[in-house]
């Protein structure tokens, strides 16, 4: 049977749901009318309906070998973006000036913490001064905190920790809660399997506003802000082998950060056109040689490698 | 919204936020060099690519080579995309484009071993067709799906459209594209999609009719 073109493209539309208001109605009196336009548009429907069933092909396994084996000894995309388009000298002296800026961050950053350290504010008492240790709570008491996130994206970055937390293995020990504007996770587990959560959540950290991190001390005092805290450095202050550690390492990296924040790098930043800025963006500090415990109590309970964190995500 | 009805649950619950936090998250990694990244990217998307890319150049073998290439071309051209579209529109231009281009190429093969093998429906198939297309019958598209003769002969009849006509048939019907969306990953425009659409489908129906004759 032979159709008017324009008839066929509007019962094919109607087919895929791709029509007006208006124009649906106008072709629902149509079908009812004509039986000749009813039975066309029976064939158009039965032609849809087998192409949609046909069963779906599986892509062979090898097919990411493959493409891992092509890609391999070829420039990566983000070195190409690098080395294309700029002049050589334009390229270099943004970096140069980052390299700059970077360098003296970091050693006002060390100086700052060698200065901190051994000083200390009034107002902050020292930690052995906090610390009455009572042997059983140090040794079996893990890291509890909370971790409070804000973003512009909730629900997008709730579905994505959501979608970690499953692939993580952690659907058991969360307890999720919803409100309108805010979501919470509540985490009992395992160091290990919260680094594994921190690695994939640093995936979303820069569609992220804000991250402070709250490291309990109900044993010392009031709670432990670090703001603008990274992933790594979370996992550092949770791997901790004593709560004041944890506190210690904690306040290191509030002052650390604070630092980072109030140095001249983001004007520099500012003033440079041009260029990918996820390439200058200044590194957060990380604490390294002795200020990272490597000492471990011999006979430590397992409870002090359970973590019990709170993650309040709002907008 | 029949395209999510195809992915994964992850990928549905990302999609529907106002940004793909997923899509985006992994697009960024991939840049930065991030293999794990660049791994999930391709297993997320693979088997529909892959799918589409088969039903379009009718060669399992071509459509795995034709697939490998589309992930290679994503990732080396990941700094071109500049989220004007969807990563999953860009993704699916450069697999189409690909096929297009492959199929155009050995256009000379493709029909010479159709003529070969032309018209050897069995009587089990025809009658099988024959009672799907009477005007009586409603099939269940889920049994039509277990219904080899039926299949097969709808795959013969599908590698006898134009590169342009199966293309769009395989966007719309089997992929399950918006026409919006299949005007992005083709190039063309709104107007284009529904008339090739529907020549396609009107061309699909008079292939399927020419067996039972």
């Amino acid at each position: 049977m032979r159709q008017n073109p324009d008839i066929d493209e509007l019962l094919n539309s109607f087919i895929d749901g791709e029509l007006t208001a208006g124009q649906k109605t106008e072709i629902e009196r149509l079908i009812t009318r004509n039986e000749n336009i009813a039975q066309r548009l029976r064939q158009l429907q039965k032609c849809k309906m087998l192409m949609g069933s046909l069963p779906r092909a599986e892509a062979p396994v090898s097919i990411l070998e493959g493409i891992k084996a092509s890609l391999d000894g070829r420039t990566m995309p983000v070195e190409r973006q690098v080395t294309s388009h700029v002049p050589a000298v334009k390229r270099h002296l943004p970096a140069r000036r980052v390299l700059s800026t970077a360098a003296m961050i970091g050693l006002v950053a060390v100086l700052t913490a060698v200065i901190y350290t051994t000083v200390g504010p009034e107002t902050v008492p020292d930690v052995a001064e906090l610390i009455e240790p009572r042997a059983g709570v140090v040794a079996t008491s893990g890291f509890s905190g909370r971790l409070e996130l804000r973003t512009s994206a909730l629900v997008a970055v709730d579905a994505f920790i959501n979608s970690v937390i499953e692939d993580s293995g952690l659907s058991a020990p969360v307890v999720p809660t919803r409100r309108q504007d805010k979501r919470i996770y509540s985490l009992n587990c395992s160091r290990e399997d919260l680094n594994l959560l921190l690695v994939n959540l640093e995936y979303i950290w820069d569609e992220l506003d804000l991250a402070t991190l709250f490291v309990n001390t109900e044993e010392f005092g009031r709670p432990v802000a670090v703001e603008a805290v990274t992933t790594e450095q979370i996992s550092e202050i949770v791997d901790q082998d004593s709560p004041e550690r944890r506190v210690k390492v904690a306040k290191d990296f509030a002052a650390l950060n604070s630092i980072a924040e109030h140095l001249p790098g983001k004007e520099v930043m500012a003033a440079i056109d041009d260029g990918d800025r996820s390439l200058i963006t200044i590194p957060k500090p990380v604490l390294t040689g002795p200020q990272k415990t490597a000492e471990k109590p011999s006979g430590q309970a397992q409870g002090a490698k359970m973590v019990h964190l709170t993650i309040v995500v709002d907008w | 919204m029949t395209e999510a009805a195809n992915t994964d649950i992850r990928y549905q619950r990302a999609s529907n936020g106002p940004i793909s936090v997923d899509d985006a998250v992994l697009v960024r990694q991939c840049r930065r060099g991030d293999s794990a990244a660049m791994e999930r990217l391709v297993l997320k998307y693979q088997n529909r690519i892959y799918n589409i890319v088969l039903r379009i150049c009718a060669n399992p073998d071509d459509a795995a080579e034709l697939t490998q290439e589309t992930f290679v071309k994503i990732i080396e051209n990941l700094n071109t995309f500049e989220g004007r579209s969807s990563f999953y529109t860009w993704a699916f231009r450069i697999a189409v484009n690909l096929t297009l281009n492959y199929c155009q190429r050995n256009a000379k093969l493709v029909l010479r071993s159709l003529d070969a093998e032309e018209e050897q429906h069995d009587r089990q198939a025809r009658q099988v067709l024959k009672e799907f297309l009477s005007d009586e019958s409603s099939p269940d598209p889920a049994a039509t799906a277990q219904n080899k003769e039926l299949y097969e002969v709808a795959l013969k009849a599908l590698t006898k459209l134009d590169d342009a006509q199966r293309t769009v048939i395989v966007l719309r019907d089997i992929e399950g594209m918006s026409y919006t969306r299949i005007a992005e990953v083709l190039g063309v425009e709104l107007g284009t999609v529904r008339s090739r659409l529907s020549r396609a489908r009107s061309k699909l129906r008079q292939i399927l009719e020419a067996v039972l004759q």
